[in-house]
């Protein structure tokens, strides 16, 4: 198994994420930016750094043997489940909400006076995008099994500009919206759910 | 036997069972009457008639709703922020 040295990286994460929470509290409340960039910085700065040391280990160092490799398997094995609970919430909050609409709601879906967005708009177009990444970065997953390192990197180029394109789409829309995060419980849920997608 | 006769009394009735609404929780039951005496009102004036008909559906409401809920959806009518269609 694989012993690794002592980091800074951990911590250095953990309090990213503190700065970048508490950032985005005085950003709403109070007006002020400060915190939030000082706490993006130090998370794109803990991204870098840890990752390139987990390549140090794994390819320099030889680390990486099959053992680790099944650990490091289960770990985003494990994450992608915990993902998956983790918008089984939002999904159950939205259904909750909008199978039997309150009387506060008027009794009907969407409610009294939302205009909702036409999924068939730019919300299909983002599926196109997010569909085609997904074609990409397979193109680029079998690129690497047959140690292909130009059309890996072509291939990786061309998901995180599909990944970029939605990310403006969605801008775009969010900045664009007839209705906010405020506006009843359709608000809540369309953006926590699209939000953290 | 007993020859006495009965003394008339008011008739008390209550809702009777609508099988819309076969469960224990009955709030949609009295939004929907609420809902229905006041679009019944709204045709009825809207044609000319007379919108006594529509008591019926304002009997069951008051029937089965809480007060508070009639007192708030009242002054939300009045306040024209009544989230129902009408």
């Amino acid at each position: 198994y694989h012993m690794v040295n002592p980091s800074p990286w951990p911590l250095t994460g953990a309090l990213s994420a503190l700065l970048i929470t508490s950032g985005l509290m005085m950003w709403f409340h109070s007006n002020s930016i400060f915190l939030l960039v000082l706490g993006l910085i130090t998370n794109i700065l803990t991204m870098f750094q840890w990752w390139r040391d987990i390549i140090r280990e794994g390819t320099f160092q030889g680390h990486h043997t099959p053992i680790v490799q099944k650990g490091l398997r289960y770990g985003m094995v494990l994450f992608i489940v915990s993902e998956v609970l983790f918008f089984t919430g939002f999904f159950w909050a939205f259904y909750h909400s909008s199978l039997v609409p309150t009387t506060e709601l008027g009794g009907y879906w969407p409610p009294a006076g939302i205009k909702p967005l036409n999924p068939l708009e730019v919300p299909l177009l983002n599926t196109a995008v997010l569909l085609a990444s997904g074609v990409s970065v397979t193109w680029a997953h079998h690129s690497i099994l047959e140690k292909d390192r130009i059309n890996a990197i072509q291939a990786l180029i061309v998901t995180i500009s599909l990944g970029l394109y939605f990310t403006l789409l969605q801008i775009m829309e969010y900045y664009e919206s007839p209705f906010t995060i405020a506006d009843s419980v359709y608000g809540s849920t369309f953006f926590m759910a699209t939000g953290f997608h | 036997m007993w020859s006495r006769e009965r003394p008339s009394r008011p008739c008390f009735s209550t809702p009777p069972f609508d099988p819309r609404f076969p469960n224990q929780n009955q709030t949609r039951n009295c939004y929907q009457n609420f809902l229905d005496y006041h679009r019944c009102v709204k045709n009825m004036d809207r044609r000319g008639r007379n919108p006594e008909a529509c008591e019926y559906y304002q009997r069951v409401f008051r029937a089965l709703c809480p007060k508070s809920w009639v007192q708030r959806w009242t002054d939300q009518l009045e306040e024209g922020t009544f989230a129902g269609k009408i």
